[in-house]
């Protein structure tokens, strides 16, 4: 598999399924994570990729640090500061933030202690269970319990503590975890720079480069200073092309920057090769210590076969809030509260993390990690539909645990290949979208829970058209009249609709694959159950993640069911719609389209984008490379003695504070 | 039984039998009469087999029993019969189809034609899809509720066995499952038995090189594990069928039977039976396969009776795991999937798939157990 094609593995992986913020702020997985695959039940897919690349023999290449980075030749910061008109970037205490808003929206409609008492499920219920629970710590920390343990759940195993090296979503737990972020976006997806590492960022003008001068009082857990060499040295490792270092996946976006320049200990530069909406993300990248890594790359560029990079793999050095303390593989791995973190020269200089310990326990199925849930060994986890409609509403579920749901921008939709002898008319795909009997689809097989899908972009955000398109029912007339029109009929009497192809008659037979979770196969299901009525037949292939995955890529479907959740900027989508994109299995090509994707990036007022992307979301809808199906929000349980939870359209922790907001109160009910 | 010994010599009863005309001749019954003599007298042999010819009705008319198309009706002055297309898909007469019935005869029918009628399958339900509301109507004009769909779907007067999470019926999906698993194990150990019986004579009768040659043919598909081919078709093709499974599980589990076969061949080959028939003349093929094989199958059908047991557990486990036929696939095997996930709240999705799978594997497994019995005399009750 190359890279690329790893990469976007990868970025499967970052599923919606697991939280993954920092209890310190380290950077949401904004980039990485930008429409992500939904990997219902395949968290680790791309273990393979890299125990196949681990397994090869070291390369004889010479390491070059930064080799792929183009020649450029940055000015002097003097230089820079003359020219650039410095435009001032929000630097905040994001939970600082998230505080002032809540204080300004309605206060919780019943006290803590009733909440904990309501069961969720009759209307209204999760509102007042998600704002009293929701209540952010005081600003100094009084009411917070700092000598508990939380205890959460992953459903795959930790594959590498090293942040470059990431590639499965236990990894990111890790690494937000442990890791210190330097540009972060709120639940709104609004970028600032958290306080508790800079102290100012600033983009000039012309929107070509970014000035950040980080704080002089951060510290990894060896006990030396985080300067702003790290990151320039971090940035040359991820832009070094190297056969035995594979970085899938935080290669993506960061390559999409010109150069960054550390200038001193604590003034750090990024320069972008133009300016565009998009560029925040790409600054977002992983920080791994220059003074340890510049000695013991050059001897093993794979980061994972020397002696001193095992010893780093089981003792790593680290600069966020949390540091590794056991790790019993496939089992589960324990950070506990780092002081010097939070600690300088004897004083408190930034928010002490709100738990002595975080245990991330790895559990594979999720009826066992639902009774670990129930009987209290873990203490959040992420419900499936029929989990939360029928298996959490018993007292043993409520003993311990609560449970709130909230929007999530994820979307789900049958996807088609536009190449196919099948898809190609645009007639036939409405024909599909028009037989999707929807009723059965989101009363039965979805519990109720999700609503109808009406285009790519969720109704709630902000390029979402405001002509939106209508609500598709079924109707199957209409199909089988718009099958009758693109040529396919009954033409030799035998039930199943055919065309002549070149000079061949072809019965319309096709595989629809799908994944293998039980909405998964139960929608497919459905659909060839619709599709029988008119004459076709679906053959529903349930697919292992990864094989679907790689089926996608190499275009070898015909239909096939898969969902995106939400990047931080509408323009993510280019790479699943616009022509010849990575993500964009089904082969869809419209001009337009593409010119509208590229607009939407150079176009800096947000009114304006907005604009650009409804047009795209109209097209889109009218050529239906996918018939939409629904959105699915986010389900999550939560033992009763945490507080503090909120959701982003990405779920409860990929954002910032995310997961560092939440606590556990000194005096509980 | 030494009772029951005759007290005349021979002799005296050979005088005996000339003397009196009206003394029958006794016509010896024969191995196979005798074997069925000596299984009869077992009970719970006989009620196994009485329980797997019922599954063979069951399986045989399932769409009369379970199902949504009409077994016969008169439409628009034809006489047709929708629920063959349960069967094979192209037994449906396409009119339907044409006609835009989309699979709901009950109000169609009436609509297009009011004076057509039809008879109906004996329990109104349908293994591949949800029964929605109002889709049948009785005699008093009442629409039927839909099954229900979630956990809620217990058993009821409508649901014998309750519905799954889907809302599709248990015991339609139930019925129509004993197709599938009485064809998994007879299918699959026709084939075994096709090629082992075959390689097996072979091997014995012929002996030398040819022996030595299918000897390690026999050995090496014993070490081909049919669970990683039957993955590696799933991931091969589009749509996999039972009859995939079945054509798998039949091409790996010959061996046993050629074996078995193979030492039978070996032995009565050197009988006096067969000097006999080569001395007459026959040839090679017809001494192998009319001579020696009907004396050496008695033994050959208990592991293919234990083999069909087998094939029904493989194709349980592998729906079970999720890698059977494409769904919807209303196997046994399928049913206790869909109640793994929610064991405490749908009792009904484990007890009757379950219940099935162990009574039809126990049935088999006996029956082989008294064809052993019956056919090795080695083990006879009476012998002791």
């Amino acid at each position: 598999m190359t890279i690329a094609k790893l990469s976007l593995t990868l970025c499967c992986l970052l599923a919606l399924t697991a939280g993954c913020s920092s209890s310190t702020e380290a950077p949401p997985k904004a980039k990485q994570s930008e429409e992500q695959a939904i990997a219902d039940e395949s968290t680790d897919s791309a273990e393979t990729s890299e125990t196949e690349e681990a397994e090869a023999a070291p390369s004889d290449q010479p390491f070059v640090l930064g080799n792929a980075i183009v020649d450029f030749d940055p000015p002097t910061l003097e230089e820079l500061d003359e020219s650039a008109d410095w435009q001032d970037n929000p630097v905040l205490d994001s939970e600082a933030q998230l505080r002032k808003e809540l204080a300004e929206e309605e206060p919780p409609e019943v006290s803590v202690e009733e909440a904990l008492k309501l069961k969720n499920g009759p209307p209204g219920n999760n509102k007042k269970i998600l704002t009293a629970l929701g209540v952010l710590a005081d600003a100094d920390g009084k009411n917070v319990d700092y000598d508990q343990d939380f205890v959460r759940h992953v459903t795959g195993d930790l594959k590498t503590t090293n942040p470059v090296m990431v590639s499965s979503v236990t990894d990111f737990e890790f690494s937000d975890l442990s890791g210190l972020g330097f540009l972060s976006f709120d639940r709104h997806f609004n970028y600032f720079a958290p306080q508790n590492s800079v102290v100012s960022w600033q983009t000039s003008k012309d929107g070509l480069t970014d000035k950040m001068v980080i704080r002089d009082d951060l510290t990894w857990s060896d006990g030396k200073p985080v300067t702003a060499h790290d990151i320039e040295f971090s940035y040359r490792l991820i832009m070094t092309d190297h056969d035995d270092l594979v970085i899938p996946a935080v290669r993506q976006g960061t390559d999409q920057l010109k150069l960054v320049k550390a200038y001193d200990d604590h003034t750090i530069v990024y320069f972008h090769k133009t300016a565009l909406a998009t560029n925040k993300p790409n600054m977002i990248f992983p920080i791994l210590p220059k003074h340890i890594y510049e000695k013991t790359l050059p001897e093993d560029p794979s980061m994972k076969r020397s002696k001193r990079h095992r010893e780093l793999e089981d003792h790593p050095v680290v600069n966020g809030g949390y540091t590794l303390s056991k790790r019993v593989r496939n089992q589960e791995f324990v950070v506990k509260r780092r002081e010097s973190y939070y600690m300088h020269n004897g004083k408190q200089v930034r928010k002490k993390p709100y738990f002595k310990s975080v245990r991330v326990k790895v559990i594979e199925d999720a009826n066992t990690a639902l009774l670990a849930l129930k009987k209290g060994d873990i203490e959040e986890m992420l419900l499936r539909p029929e989990q939360w409609e029928s298996q959490t509403g018993d007292a043993a579920f409520y003993k311990h645990n609560t449970k709130v749901t909230a929007i999530e921008w994820t979307n789900f939709f049958f996807q088609y290949n536009v190449e196919s002898r099948y898809f190609a008319d645009k007639k036939v795909r409405w024909a599909m979208t028009y037989a999707v009997d929807y009723e059965e689809l989101l009363k039965t097989i979805c519990r109720d829970l999700y609503q109808q899908s009406q285009g790519t972009y969720h109704p709630e955000s902000w390029m979402f058209p405001e002509n939106a398109p209508k609500i598709v029912q079924q109707d199957l007339d209409k199909a089988e009249d718009l099958l009758d029109e693109a040529g396919w009929d009954d033409s030799d009497g035998d039930g199943i609709r055919d065309k002549m192809i070149d000079g061949k008659l072809v019965p319309f037979e096709f595989a629809l694959m799908t994944y293998t979770s039980e909405t998964g196969i139960q929608a497919a299901t459905l659909m060839k159950e619709c599709l029988d009525q008119i004459g076709i037949i679906a053959h529903v292939k349930s697919t292992e993640f990864t094989v679907m995955q790689q089926k996608n890529l190499d275009h070898e479907f015909d239909m096939t069911m898969g969902g995106w959740g939400t990047s931080t900027d509408p323009d993510s989508n280019e790479n699943i719609f616009a022509t010849g994109q990575n993500r964009n299995y089904g082969q869809y090509s419209n001009e337009e389209v593409d010119r509208l994707f590229k607009e939407g990036r150079k176009e800096l007022d947000k009114e304006k984008r907005a604009a650009i992307y409804a047009k795209i979301h109209q097209i889109l809808w009218d050529d239906q490379p996918y018939t939409w199906l629904f959105y699915r929000p986010a389900f999550y349980a939560f033992n009763k003695k945490l507080r503090g939870y909120h959701f982003s359209p990405r779920g409860p922790y990929n954002y910032s504070p995310g997961v560092s907001s939440i606590y556990v109160p000194a005096e509980r009910p | 039984m030494l009772n029951e010994l005759p007290t005349e010599t021979p002799a005296e009863l050979l005088e005996r039998d000339a003397a009196d005309p009206h003394v029958p001749e006794q016509v010896s019954r024969g191995f196979w009469g005798e074997a069925w003599q000596r299984f009869r007298q077992r009970k719970l042999q006989m009620m196994s087999l009485a329980f797997v010819m019922f599954l063979g009705i069951v399986a045989l008319t399932a769409p009369m029993i379970a199902g949504t198309k009409p077994i016969v009706c008169k439409y628009k002055g034809s006489i047709y019969f929708p629920a063959m297309g349960y069967y094979v898909r192209s037994w449906e007469n396409p009119i339907f189809r044409k006609e835009r019935f989309r699979n709901i005869y009950p109000k169609n029918l009436k609509k297009k034609d009011p004076e057509s009628w039809a008879v109906w399958p004996l329990v109104y339900q349908d293994p591949y899809r949800r029964v929605r509301k109002n889709e049948w109507v009785d005699e008093n004009g009442e629409g039927r509720p839909g099954n229900p769909s979630g956990t809620k779907g217990s058993p009821s007067s409508l649901n014998w066995f309750g519905t799954n999470q889907q809302g599709f019926d248990v015991f339609a999906q139930m019925v129509h499952g004993t197709q599938i698993a009485l064809s998994v194990g007879f299918v699959s150990m026709g084939i075994a038995a096709s090629i082992g019986i075959f390689i097996g004579a072979l091997a014995g009768y012929l002996g030398g090189w040819i022996d030595i040659l299918l000897s390690r043919l026999i050995e090496v598909v014993m070490c081909v594990p049919s669970l990683v081919l039957i993955l590696a078709l799933v991931a091969m093709l589009d749509n996999v069928t039972n009859w995939h499974l079945m054509a798998i599980v039949g091409c790996t589990s010959w061996t046993g039977i050629a074996r078995l076969t193979r030492a039978e061949f070996l032995k009565l080959k050197q009988m006096e039976f067969i000097t006999a028939a080569r001395a007459l003349g026959a040839n090679r093929w017809r001494i192998m396969f009319r001579h020696v094989l009907r004396n050496a199958l008695a033994p050959v059908l208990v592991p293919i009776t234990f083999g069909i047991a087998a094939a029904i557990l493989i194709e349980s486990g592998l729906s079970y795991l999720g890698f059977g036929a494409s769904p919807p696939n209303p196997s046994w095997g399928t049913l206790l999937k869909s109640g793994r996930t929610a064991i405490q709240q749908m009792w009904w999705l484990i007890v009757f798939p379950g219940t099935a799978i162990f009574l039809t594997v126990l049935a088999y497994n006996l029956i082989g157990e008294g064809l052993q019995e019956a056919t090795d005399p080695r083990l006879r009750q009476d012998s002791h």
